[in-house]
């Protein structure tokens, strides 16, 4: 890599002066069109189907009738009365506080552990990143399998434990617990790898300082660590609360929303109104209820762990 | 004082061996875990179909390209070849618009700057299905629903913010000293970011298209409810016939092998790419 600091300064200074007006305006040209065709897609892709996905909501838009003819709330006051939307809002903020609270324990735990000073540790670091990289239909086709009931690997191997087996994905107990664990098998590792990055990054000196000055293993994590990774552990939980409220292949290959809707999230809902029943200005509706719903644990989460200014 | 450091160091490093041994035995459980649907993938895909369904699941079983066969007699090749069509046609899209486009947010300041990021967190955080459904609408009324031009732009609105973050980051941890040298000389910004810049920053892009391209290939809910025949993806294809349909375990992990196996294999000169693609969207 050429070094800047090589090349001849003193000579240049007065000319590149001079020129500096030329060059502003025409850099800033440049980052203007250099930003442009991206911003163009974006905005075509998501800021007008955003308005039209609200324009949509006020209509009576079917597959079946697909005509806009606008009836003002009335969908609005659907959601009110349809008997599904309370217990599809219960399904989705357990499913997210389950899904994501066991991930950032479990994941911060995985992290502290795999940042201790021992031999063979970078076997997990590296396997761990396995669930990451595979695709989502693959993970959800296995867990189907694994978690069947007669044919299923986890049911053996509960057998030989001697725990009784489960009707994992049929039962209205177990379905919804099942979805989590195999949302947990990519989400902790996700927050592992991210708190292990930081981990990693951190100064030694406090730590070695603590523990001189007679602090306990546990003393250390709470006072020292766990603090300095707020910022990270923050933005892995946003991170797995996005991907949560989005998760659809799970649902659908696992339980395909029940029993009944018993595993139905917000967004699975939206899913089978707009493209099996060809509900589309019903489902846009619900689509505007999913932003409400996920702005407000969002905005919560960011509250609560951003950096605080000293 | 010689006998208590001795006494005191022993006790020291066996509390530090137990405390290593139960971090492996937690590490490894986990571990566990984690390579469960792995292994399943890989022997129920050679598995005949009634070592598939074994109750209980056999360990011992006469491995077979049965199901790799009935595959490759499907439509099944086909369709990972429209996965890849539309993984290069994305991942080029992203990285043409996206790299430049991170290179500008890196380095700029114009107005409308902290606006255009703080739509790219909301078009990023957004659940794809908001934007879907307008677009599946209207891609239905202009008559393009199920082309490799609507898929492409219904994948940006994922890839490309992503792809945009990512660069920016990489693009601001580049000293700007490069660039000034270059500006100084008489460069302008467009020769000094084709010749100065994007040499050194190839194996930032590289990474970056890679990450790009391994999401588009696993892509999974856009492409179910966008492709039509002539578009199936391979993802979509070991839902909607290979497996489920029928409860073809054998071949439904046969396809999964064909769509995880070449994702993993990249991932392996990647790995430092990956956990830069987690953090990049973090708040510095």
């Amino acid at each position: 890599m050429p070094s800047g600091q090589t090349v001849a300064r003193p000579g240049g200074r007065l000319s590149a002066g001079r020129r500096a007006g030329r060059r502003s305006r025409s850099d800033r040209r440049f980052f203007v069109l250099a930003a442009l065709p991206a911003f163009v897609v974006v905005f075509l892709v998501t800021i007008v189907p955003l308005a039209a996905a609200f324009g949509l909501s006020l209509t009576s838009y079917t597959s079946a009738n697909p005509v806009v003819k606008w009836v003002g709330l009335r969908n609005y006051k659907l959601l009110f009365s349809d008997p599904n939307v309370p217990t599809v809002l219960i399904v989705t903020a357990s499913f997210a506080v389950a899904a994501v609270v066991l991930e950032g324990v479990v994941g911060t735990v995985l992290a502290l552990l795999m940042s201790r000073k021992m031999r063979g540790v970078s076997v997990y670091r590296v396997l761990y990143l396995i669930p990451l990289m595979v695709a989502g239909i693959a993970a959800a086709v296995s867990w189907k399998a694994l978690l069947d009931t007669s044919a299923g690997w986890v049911n053996s191997i509960l057998h030989v434990f001697g725990i009784p087996q489960a009707n994992w994905l049929a039962s209205p107990t177990l379905a919804l617990p099942s979805i989590v664990i195999a949302d947990i098998w990519t989400g902790a590792p996700v927050v592992a790898v991210l708190v292990l990055a930081a981990l990693l990054g951190m100064p030694e000196d406090p730590l070695e300082a603590a523990r001189i000055d007679g602090a306990s293993q546990l003393q250390v994590v709470r006072y020292i660590i766990l603090p300095a990774i707020r910022p990270v552990l923050g933005f892995a939980v946003i991170f797995r609360t996005v991907d949560v409220f989005r998760q659809f292949g799970l649902i659908q290959i696992l339980t395909g929303g029940g029993p009944g809707v018993k595993t139905t999230t917000l967004n699975y809902y939206i899913y089978q109104n707009v493209f099996t029943y060809g509900n589309v200005a019903y489902g846009s509706t619900l689509a505007v209820l999913l932003i409400v719903a996920m702005a407000i644990p969002l905005g919560i989460i960011y509250l609560l762990t951003r950096r605080r200014e000293i | 004082m010689a006998t208590y450091d001795a006494v005191h160091g022993r006790l020291r490093s066996w509390r530090r061996l137990t405390a290593s041994f139960a971090s492996h035995v937690v590490l490894l459980l986990f571990l566990g875990f984690v390579l469960l649907p792995v292994i399943w993938v890989a022997l129920t895909a050679f598995k005949a179909p009634k070592d598939a369904y074994a109750t209980p699941p056999t360990i011992t079983f006469h491995p077979t390209l049965l199901n790799f066969h009935v595959l490759f007699q499907s439509q099944f090749v086909a369709d990972l070849g429209h996965s890849a069509i539309l993984m290069v046609l994305s991942t080029a899209v992203a990285l043409l618009l996206g790299v430049p486009a991170g290179y500008s947010l890196a380095r700029a300041n114009f107005k409308g700057k902290r606006f255009m990021t703080a739509w790219l967190v909301i078009a990023y955080v957004t659940p794809v299905i908001v934007f879907i459904i307008p677009l599946y609408v209207e891609y239905l009324k202009i008559g393009i629903s199920g082309s490799y031009l609507a898929l492409v732009l219904a994948y940006e609105i994922g890839l490309l913010p992503f792809t945009i973050f990512m660069m920016r980051s990489y693009f601001a941890d580049l000293p700007v000293q490069l660039e000034e040298a270059a500006l100084i000389d008489g460069c302008n910004r467009a020769r000094a970011l084709r010749l100065v810049v994007l040499p050194v920053m190839w194996p930032a892009v590289v990474t970056v298209g890679i990450l790009v391209a391994i999401a588009s290939w696993g892509e999974y809910f856009v492409a179910l409810v966008l492709t039509n025949q002539s578009t199936t993806t391979a993802p979509v294809a070991i839902y909607t016939y290979v497996g489920i349909e029928s409860s073809n375990w054998g071949a439904m992990a046969a396809g999964s092998l064909l769509v995880v196996l070449p994702v993993l294999i990249l991932a392996v000169f990647i790995q430092r790419g990956l956990i830069r693609g987690l953090t990049s969207g973090a708040v510095k």
